[in-house]
């Protein structure tokens, strides 16, 4: 399964990164381009990504299975949830976009709790234990994902906070995320 | 370590690590040298097996992960490109609206 970005939507991020950096130097006809370059790019770009993070959920959910259709199904519901819960009732594209990002990381940080509690559950046969070397492994995953979760998350937040009085770049962009009821929740403190 | 002959007799040695040093220490001779040689390289193959297991099984699930790290740049990069067109710029790491903008 293909799970990295197209050569080309890489060299449209490039050349939108470039385009940052210029504005940041205080180049202002970049700012324009820029404009351009996010209408022009951006939809693809998001769909792609949006569609990878998709796509890389399910292998994850599939290791964590482990072959049981019922864990697989259920996982699948929970994040469709979670996914629904986060991006709220009318999400714009990036708000679809970070909202895959935090339920990828959710989803991780899940496996890799399942990983661990199982490696250190009393009933596991002492052969079947994996090395220290490898738990220090999960350790420093666990770490990492937890701090890009919550960064995930505030990235969320701040983007909510600038998009509400900001009229800003409009992207058009078509990406289904499943209905729901559940209103848009508070923005983490964090 | 390993097996020596010397007067056509079979010594088996391994070594320790005694802090800096390492140590020679006698295990057996004759079959038993054998036996207890064949018995450590079974071990040491073991080991083997079990670290080239495991190595695999990180880079599977680091190979599974590594969709995140596609996602997470191009968030990054839409964010921060989404945030200067529309007037942004960053003060100290602090996302501020510019005059006027």
């Amino acid at each position: 399964m293909e799970l990295e970005l197209h050569k080309d939507v890489k060299d449209r991020l490039g050349e939108l990164r470039t385009l940052s950096e210029r504005v940041e130097d205080g180049d202002n006809s970049a700012r324009k381009e820029l404009r351009r370059a996010l209408r022009e790019s951006a939809p693809e770009v998001i769909s792609q990504a949006s569609d990878i993070g998709r796509r890389g959920q399910r292998v994850l959910i599939k290791t964590v299975a482990a072959n049981d259709p019922l864990t697989e199904e259920a996982l699948v519901a929970r994040l469709e949830l979670m996914r629904a819960d986060i991006a709220g009732p009318d999400p714009s594209p990036l708000e679809v976009l970070l909202t895959e990002r935090i339920c990828s990381l959710w989803l991780l940080i899940e496996v890799l709790e399942w990983l661990v509690s199982a490696q250190l559950s009393g009933d596991l046969p002492r052969e079947q234990r994996s090395p220290m070397s490898f738990l220090q492994h999960v350790f420093k995953w666990q770490e990492s994902a937890n701090r890009r979760f919550l960064c995930a998350i505030r990235e969320l937040a701040r983007v909510r906070k600038l998009q509400n009085n900001v009229p800003g770049v409009q992207v058009n962009t078509q990406i289904n995320v499943a209905s729901t009821e559940s209103q848009r929740g508070e923005e983490p403190n964090c | 370590m390993g097996l020596e002959k010397r007067n056509g007799h079979v010594y088996y040695y391994k070594s320790r690590r005694d802090g800096e040093k390492v140590r020679k220490v006698y295990v057996g001779a004759g079959d038993f040298a054998h036996l207890a040689a064949r018995q450590d390289e079974a071990e040491r193959l073991r080991r083997e097996e079990e670290v080239a297991y495991w190595e695999a099984e990180r880079e599977r699930l680091e190979r599974s992960t590594a969709f995140l790290g596609e996602l997470e740049e191009a968030a990054e990069v839409l964010i921060r490109a989404y945030l200067l067109a529309s007037g942004f710029h960053q003060h100290k790491g602090q996302w501020r609206r510019q005059r006027g903008a």
